[in-house]
Order: structure tokens, then sequence, then C-alpha cells
């Protein structure tokens, strides 16, 4: 198979680098090393010894990183190409973020088998705290310092750490499941709230607390999501979220499915985003293949993209105006999601999880007639959105319930690793398709609509005026799609083009290897990153030159959602509590994936 | 047409698998044996059975519980455009004590289990499984470590819906499947009257019933016009 991949290392020349330079002297030049990859950003390594240090500094700094966008592991022992790589067994990334650089930086620490220690960092960012206990339950690497290690997305009774590379990925490798009466006690008995382990008091000044379940399946919970309530009277205490009853494993799926034959678990990790979740993989795919898509190719990802922001966005507002007890608004949302899946699947050939995009571009081109398909809906649409706003938005009650409600400022969203409309709600001028246009958004005309008190209700009404701003994406869509392939041109385009396969001997081969065993990347590191429906959505692929990814990262935006819930529930009403989930606007799969 | 007769189990071993429960099958109509017996009394059975069955059938209150993409599909088909009220199912229940059936709408999680078999205890007799989607089927694509592989390795399942989500029809045809299946049901009268058992009837596969209809298609749509 042939490789035309003759990209260059996009953080060669680091020494210029002014960040990179104030870093070098406050931690001495020995100190850091830097790593060359595609993620589009500077990858420091720097010594477990210097991380609190270095992190502190690039928080505090003028102009700071204000956010800890990710921190996730990989396991290096089974990884060939790493050469120029500081020894590791297991690399600990810290992915930071400065939304007034308008940068990002990642440090890498590199740890060894039989000592697989770090300092925690949850005194510096706080939503340091669950992706530090995701990465004990998924590496077994311990965090000194963190107030509550245990395990988040596996149940408690769980044997082993499924992201190293020598646990099990399929269930078909371990033995059949079966409940027996005994079993059953013993896991309930397992999921059992214990205050005393949270640090939680019993009562106070002689009043008992009750301690309420909420979940794992409650009406108002979107999915399986448990929240377990501290309360005096209708005063939230305190609470503790407890996730990990939706983690399908997508990351280790990743390191077994083919680059091309992963795009459909890519569908479904944000299952209300459709083709909206293959564009990051996509992107960072193509990164590492060196694939430059064509314009028209560009245009269609937007359009659908965006077609599905409009479906996610509706189905936010319906079912976030049934949890402040409006029930008639879900069946004329729903009505209008019936609408966009007739357009979405005309095109696709599929409702929910299409799958659509491939690497250099798309399955197949739009259909004879979409345009005025497309134009219906656009035409459709915005009476609809007034009248939503009229019956709702302005309606006294909805107002009343949802005005000040869980409010918080940009500085705490910050600090929480906000992103998406929730951050924007709070006034913040950050949206990804602006800030760092990806995928050919710099050509199209459209506002940032932004909120200004942070609360539920402009999250709503943030919402709806992000939908009229889609439909003006998608009717540009419409007036100039450019013509033109709808694939690049491009050896590693999956699946290849049929009409060349039929030449000769070598090109049927090569059709064939590409079809079976899928495209070979070259190894390196690739990120790209988008505005998703619900924020900021990454996929963080490491490749070992071979047919499948050494280790996939998905940084999904609902995680750090559900993890600031007690931050800002903390003296609410159960009532307040209910508006604030409807507004967060979060999928169970989007959190524990 | 044969059945699966189930009792109620008396006294549980700790060691016993879910599904609970002893299980036989049963090639006669039980209702044919009562006809033998008696012709009166038979009709009589017969023509009861049939009534409650049929108030059963089109009153069934679903259990609001979703797990995953399957579940928005699930809810579209309770939305104005697919109106499951016209099939009387339309009565959302969240509670588990007050629903006739439970939709597995979605992964069924190794961390999930144990709550879903707990909802399940917690639903009243009459009580019925639809399995919804591949995942709840068997895994589907998620041959992975957390995934159970098919609700059916603890729950006893009466229709599975098939698709990765099924559409919303496709689950509204389950429903249906899950009324003629109710219709067959024989379940005790009364706990004085006949036998105490629950006779399930053992319904036509669909991929064997519309085998001759989809193998008469030879022409699919093109997918370049619409």
């Amino acid at each position: 198979m042939s490789h035309a991949s003759s990209h260059s290392p996009a953080q060669g020349d680091a020494g210029a680098d002014p960040l990179i330079e104030a870093l070098r002297q406050r931690i001495g030049d020995h100190a850091l090393s830097m790593q060359p990859t595609l993620t589009g950003m500077p990858v420091v390594w720097i010594d477990r010894q210097t991380l609190e240090a270095v992190v502190r500094f690039l928080r505090d700094m003028p102009q700071p990183f204000e956010m800890l966008y990710d921190l996730s592991a990989i396991d290096e022992r089974l990884r060939a190409c790493r050469e120029g790589l500081p020894e590791a067994d297991f690399t600990v990334f810290y992915h930071l973020m400065s939304l007034s650089r308008n940068r990002d930086v990642m440090l890498k620490v590199a740890l060894h088998e039989n000592d697989l220690v770090l300092p925690s960092v949850t005194a510096l960012y706080p939503n340091a705290n669950w992706y530090e206990r995701e990465v004990w339950d998924m590496f077994g690497i311990d965090f000194r310092g963190h107030p509550h290690l245990t395990r988040i997305l596996m149940p408690p009774t769980w044997q082993g750490h499924p992201l190293r590379k020598e646990h099990g990925a399929r269930a078909t490798e371990f033995d059949p499941y079966t409940l027996t009466v005994e079993g059953q006690a013993h896991e309930q008995r397992a999921l059992q709230f214990d205050p005393e382990a949270w640090g939680m008091q019993r009562e106070r000044d002689g009043t008992e607390f009750m301690f309420l379940n909420l979940g794992p399946n409650h009406p108002s919970a979107h999915g399986a999501f448990r929240l377990v309530l501290q309360l005096d009277g209708e005063e939230i205490v305190d609470c503790v979220p407890d996730i990990g009853y939706h983690h399908r494993g997508a990351e280790k799926m990743g390191e077994r499915q083919t680059w091309h034959s992963y795009i459909p678990y890519t569908d479904r990790v944000d299952y209300t985003g459709g083709v909206m979740n293959n564009f990051p993989y996509i992107l960072a795919v193509e990164k590492l293949a060196g694939i430059e898509v064509t314009e028209r190719a560009k245009v269609i990802r937007v359009m659908m993209a965006e077609m599905f922001r409009i479906s996610s966005h509706l189905l936010f507002l319906g079912t976030y105006l049934q949890d402040l007890g409006a029930l008639s608004p879900v069946f004329y949302t729903f009505t209008d999601r019936q609408k966009a899946y007739e357009v979405i699947e005309a095109i696709t050939g599929f409702r929910m999880h299409p799958a659509w995009f491939r690497i250099g571009g798309t399955t197949m081109d739009l259909p004879r007639g979409w345009d005025a398909l497309v134009q219906g809906f656009l035409d459709w649409m915005p009476r609809r959105l007034r009248e939503y706003e009229r019956t709702m938005m302005e309606n006294a009650i909805v107002r009343d319930r949802t005005r000040h409600v869980a409010a918080f400022t940009t500085r705490e969203a910050l600090a929480w690793g906000v992103t998406g409309p929730n951050l924007r709600a709070t006034g913040c001028d950050f949206d990804l398709r602006k800030q760092r246009p990806y995928g050919g958004y710099e050509q199209f005309d459209f506002e940032v609509p932004l909120g200004g008190h942070g609360d539920a209700f402009d999250r709503g009404q943030l919402r709806i005026e992000e939908m009229r701003q889609s439909l003006r994406i998608i009717q540009q869509c419409v007036d100039h799609i450019p013509a033109g392939d709808y694939k690049a041109d491009h050896p590693l385009t999956t699946p290849p083009p049929r009409e060349r396969m039929l030449e000769h001997i070598e090109t049927l081969i090569t059709h064939f290897l590409q079809v079976s065993w899928g495209p070979v990347l070259e190894p390196g590191e690739s990120l790209a990153m988008i505005e998703a429906t619900k924020g900021l959505n990454s996929y963080y692929l490491t490749s070992d030159g071979n047919t499948t990814s050494y280790r996939t990262r998905i940084r999904t935006p609902s995680f750090p959602h559900l993890q600031q819930i007690p931050a800002v529930m903390r003296g609410g009403f159960v009532p307040d509590l209910i508006a604030h989930l409807g507004s967060i606007d979060f999928v169970m799969a989007d959190v524990d994936r | 047409m044969s059945y699966t007769l189930t009792r109620a189990e008396e006294s549980v071993a700790a060691d016993a698998r879910y599904p609970l429960g002893e299980s036989e099958r049963v090639e006669d109509d039980p209702m044919r044996q009562q006809v033998h017996r008696n012709v009166f009394t038979g009709k009589l059975d017969e023509v009861l059975n049939s009534a409650v069955n049929w108030g059963r059938k089109n009153s069934l209150w679903p259990y609001n519980f979703g797990l995953s993409c399957c579940y928005v599909e699930m809810t579209t088909a309770f939305t104005a455009p697919h109106d499951i009220a016209r099939f009387g199912a339309e009565v959302i229940r969240a509670s588990p004590r007050q629903a006739d059936f439970m939709v597995i709408a979605g992964t069924c999680f190794i961390k999930m289990a144990p709550v879903i078999q707990q909802l399940y205890d917690q639903m009243l007799e009459p009580k019925w499984v639809i399995s919804m989607g591949s995942c709840a089927n068997s895994g589907g694509m998620y041959d992975i470590y957390s995934v159970v592989q098919g609700v059916d390795k603890f729950l006893p399942v009466d229709v599975y819906v098939p698709g990765c989500p099924p559409r919303p029809e496709a689950f509204l045809e389950g429903l249906q499947l899950l009324q003629d299946a109710i219709q067959e049901e024989r379940r005790p009268l009364s706990w004085v009257v006949g036998d105490q058992g629950v006779y399930r009837a053992e319904m036509p596969s669909q991929r064997e019933t519309l085998r001759d209809r989809r193998i008469q298609a030879t022409e699919l749509r093109s997918p370049d016009s619409l």
C-alpha cells in the first residue's frame, strides 16, 4: 500500500514559542522535552516532580490557561514507534486551554509500571477530580492528595483496569454474564450510598439529613444517571453524581476497530448528535493521513452537522420544558425533529446514526432534489422557533422557574471545564467555529448568540437562538454549494474509489486490502476538536503505524458538565435541580462513552 | 400451537440464576384439556380468557425506562407523528409498580443489570418485556467488557425488535406483536379456577413469516435520487 504523507510535524520549531521559553526559564531547560505531533499544540514532557509547579505556573500566568480541558493516560507498553520520547510504561497527559490566548498546551508525564503515582491537581483545577478518578479506574494510576479516589465508570465490584493493554476487550473473552439471586443482593449492597465515605455528615444541629437517591432510572435524569442528594427539607445541602451506568467502552473499542470501521461507534457517543460525532474523529484521522478534502465535501459536512445540531437542540428544548412541567412542547419539537429526520434520512439513508462521513469526504454525493427538501425544512422552522419563544420562553411560569436558577459565572464555568452553549450562556464569547474555524466554517456568515446571566433560562433561550444561526448556515450551504467531488483524491481515502479498482490486479489488491484490513496510517498523534451540539468534543488519536488506533481518547463535553452539578446546586432546592438537569443538555453516552 | 408454561417459584435458592421460575414446553393448548373435560366450562373459559386478554393487550401501560439511543426512538413513538395512543399504550408510568411492560431500550450494562433486575422485580404480574434494539437483543456492535450480551441473559424477553436503533415504526410493530402474543396467552382467571401456571404461546418468528415477501424484492431504490 502506498503512502503519500509528506506532512511535517506542526510544532517542529517550538524553540521560538514564547510560552515554551517562559516554561524553560521557570523549570530549567533540561526538565522538559518537546514532542512533535499533529495535535496543533505544543506537547511538553515534564517530570513528575515539576508537574504541580508547571500546572500552577500556567494557571496563574498573565493570560492564563483557565481550563483543564482534558486529562487522561496512555498505556505505552506495547507501543512500537516512540523514537525520541522519554521512556515510559504509562503516560498521563494534561490538556490545558487558554481562552484569552486562544491556544492549548499539552503536558505529559512518564510513569513506570512499578511506580504509578502522581500528585493530584484537584487543588488547582477542581474538574481534575473526575478525570483523575477515571484514570485510576481505567489504568490503575494513583493520584496522591485526591479527595476520594474511587471507581467512576466501572461497577464498584469490578476487578482490573480496562484500558490497560493486558485487559480483555470483548465481552465474549470473559465468561457469559449470569446474575444469581445472591449476586443480585451483593450488587445491590455495593450500590448503596455511604455518606461517610464521601465525608458527609448525617445530621446538623440535631436535625437528621435525608439522603435521596435519584436514579439511575429517573424520568428527569435523562438516562442512566444517578444523583444522591443530601437534603435538609427541600434544600440540597450537597449532592454526589454517580456515573458509569452507560460506559460502552468506546475508547477501548477504538483499539480494535480499523480506522474506517470505528466511524459508526463515534455516532453513538453523543447519540443525539449523529454525524456531528463523526466530524472530530474524521478530522483527526485526516490530519494523520494528510488528506485535504474537497470544498464540496466540506460544505456537505457542515450542512449535515448543523442539521444534527438543530435536531439535538430540538430534543433538548422539548425535554427541558417537559422537566419544567410543560408537557406539550415535546410533542411539537418532536414533530420538527421528524421533519429534520426526513431530510437527514433522504440524504444519508438513516435517522439517528448515519455514520455518513468517510475518511476523505462523505459516503456519497447529495441525492438529486436534495435542495428543495432542505429548503422545505428551512422554511418550516423559523415560524416554529418563534412560537416556542412566544408560548414558552415568554411564559411567566417558565421564566419564574428558570431565571436566576442554577446560575454560574464564566470564571466558575471555566474552572469546571464547562464549554459550548452552557459556557456562552454566561456571556463568554467562545465558539470554536469562530475562534478556531475547522472543516470549512470560516466561509460561513453567522453570529454567536450569548447569554448574560448563566442561568437555566439563558441556557434554554440561547439554544433557540443557536438553531436560528444553524438554519442560516444551512441556507448558505443550499445557496452556494460548490460543484466537484464529494471525496478527496488521495490513496488513503476509505473506501477507495470503485472505478479505480478494476484497472488491473494491483489496484484490485490495494482496494481489497484497504476494505478488508483498512488503511494503515503513519505513526503519530493528532487531535481534532469541534464545537459539538453540547460543547467541545475532541478525539485525540495515537497511531502506531497500524490499521487500528493505538489509543483513542474521546473528550466529551457532558462529562465536566455533570461534574459541576454539586458546585451549582449546593444550597438550591430540589425543583431547581430538576430545572438545572433539564438545562444542561446531556446524554449519558456522552458522559460515560 | 405450542406454549411455554411458567409457574411461580415457591422458594428460591441463593445460587439460582435469573430469570427465575421453571419453564417447560407444552404442546397442547391448555384450553383443549378443559374442553375434553366439559364442553360448557371449556367454552366459558375460552370466552373469558379472550375477553380478559383483549382488555390487557389494548391497555398496556409502559414503564418509563430508557437506557440509551433506542430510548430516543422509543420516545419518538410516543409523540405526535407516531402517536402510540392508537394502540392504547400511551400511559407512561414513572413507577414500575404501575406499569405492565418494560422496554429495554438501549444497551444493557454490567453496572446497570442489577438495577434493571430490581426494577423488573418491582413490576407486578402480568408483566412483559420488549427488548428494543441490537444491544438489548444480543449486545449488538458492543462486544465489549462493560456490556451484557443481550438482556435475555437475566430477563425473560417476549418480543425482540431489531435495529440500531429501530425506527419508531419498528417499535410500534413490536408492540403489536406483543399484543398478538398476549391475546394467545393463558393465565389463571382466578386463584381457584384451573391451572395456576402461565402459558405463553410460542409465536411464529417474523423472519420466517415475512421471508417470502422479502425475497420478492429484487430491485432496490437507488440512493442517487429522492
